[in-house]
């Protein structure tokens, strides 16, 4: 009896097709899907959480964490200008906007749940004008007018338990986190569209108060020049880059004024000695 | 956007080295199969002929080789999706086959003219992060008949 072990032909038990062909395939479907669910999610929780009444999110202890926040009192340069942004947006009556103050470097400033507004020394000290300050204290007004602390909160927990469901169930922690990058980017987009609804209400209620929105582009300036480039890709990031805020802002101007170059009003010496007192005070701590 | 970048470039890294490497060792396994096919491996288990002058002995060989991370990749979508998993079954495939060959060498050191009862292995030999599987090993193992 003779055995042989034949030639057998190449192919049986692997794919002819390319892998790359594979790979385009199955990411472009995944992200597609994360996308889709993500943003339907958010979608749907939209609908419910600017229902939530603002009584309720007053309640959400957040005072706890502006008070970890060592916040102060505001002058009363500061207190003026908050009430005339507050009063040019005539929000409801239980609609009620605190504005804080916080002695540090950093340059931010942020709204959040219960109509708390928390502005920074550092984002202060970069301003010169008061159309700025107004734009800053403007944009967070906007943002709790549109009830977005209250959506942002809602989005990040149901993002979040969206995902985990999803992702515990691959079992490939490569693909979760390709998954997780996904479900944030989508995030970010409705974030993004924030960003500008609140820019687009507040460039309104500079023109209100100031006959122009001078305002805001200063404000971008000062953001461009202050953070330069931005090193990131706009997909994943929670605001639009400057570059496209300011040209959206210049659109927005050019479509409701034609006050051009008008000059915008410089913070009082008052007020600006008291930032520098303010800024002595943070070294001694 | 690091994350994303080093992504990138690790999915690049594995794509690239992982595809010479395969075809590299595609080349070998067709070449050498045709040098070792004059010995015969089959899986019965009985010998094909019972003659006095022959010896039998153990022979084995065995292989491990890692996925590379596009592999992975592309292995845990598939875990969603289901269907061939593809890039595994070229991996297996060649670990398969040059685990046999390198069998074979270990027959052709003994002047064997024939290698009966062949079987496999598989095992995966190390577990990543979530459970996915990092590279196998597989061992092929027969009795080889040489001359006395």
């Amino acid at each position: 009896m003779e055995y042989t072990n034949p030639e057998l032909p190449e192919g049986i038990n692997t794919s002819k097709e390319h892998p790359l062909k594979e790979f385009f395939i199955l990411t472009v479907g995944l992200l597609a899907l994360v996308f889709v669910v993500i943003s339907s999610v958010v979608i749907l929780v939209d609908n419910f959480a600017d229902k939530i009444p603002f009584e309720m999110e007053k309640n959400i202890p957040v005072s706890s964490f502006i008070k970890n926040l060592d916040t102060e009192k505001l002058p009363p340069y500061l207190e003026k200008i908050s009430q005339k942004v507050i009063n040019s947006f005539e929000l409801p009556e239980e609609m009620q906007i605190t504005v804080h103050y916080v002695n540090d470097d950093t340059v931010n400033a942020f709204a959040t749940l219960g109509g708390h507004i928390v502005l920074y020394r550092g984002l202060l000290e970069k301003l010169k004008h008061e159309d700025e300050l107004a734009m800053v204290i403007a944009h967070e007004i906007a943002h709790i007018k549109y009830r977005h602390p209250i959506m942002s909160v809602s989005h990040g927990i149901v993002v979040g338990l969206v995902l985990t469901a999803i992702s515990s169930s691959s079992g490939n922690s490569v693909v979760n986190e390709m998954m997780g990058t996904t479900g944030m980017a989508s995030l970010m987009k409705f974030s993004r569209e924030f960003e500008f609804q609140a820019d687009k209400d507040a460039i309104n209620s500079l023109i209100k108060l100031y006959g122009h929105a001078d305002g805001a582009l200063g404000l971008f300036n000062v953001f461009d020049s202050e953070f330069g480039k931005d090193l990131t890709f706009e997909f994943l990031a929670t605001h639009p880059l400057t570059e496209n805020r300011i040209s959206q802002t210049t659109k927005m101007i050019n479509e409701q004024t034609h006050t051009h170059g008008a000059t915008m009003v410089t913070f009082t010496d008052e007020f600006q000695t008291w930032l520098k007192i303010q800024k002595v005070k943070a070294k001694e701590k | 956007m690091y994350d994303l970048i080093i992504f990138i470039v690790l999915l690049g890294i594995g794509y690239g080295f992982g595809r010479h490497a395969e075809t590299k060792h595609y080349k070998s396994i067709i070449k050498r199969e045709k040098q070792l096919n004059s010995i015969p491996a089959v899986a019965s288990k009985i010998p094909p002929y019972r003659r006095n002058d022959l010896n039998s002995q153990l022979v084995t060989g065995s292989v491990v080789i890692s996925i590379d991370y596009f592999k992975r990749f592309i292995a845990g979508l598939r875990n969603i999706f289901g269907g061939r998993v593809t890039s595994y079954e070229s991996l297996l495939d060649r670990a398969r086959r040059e685990a046999i060959l390198r069998m074979k060498e270990e027959a052709k050191n003994l002047n064997a003219e024939f290698v009966f009862n062949i079987k496999l292995e598989t095992s995966s030999i190390h577990k990543g992060r979530g459970n996915s599987i990092g590279s196998v090993e597989v061992l092929a193992y027969g009795t080889a008949l040489y001359a006395r």
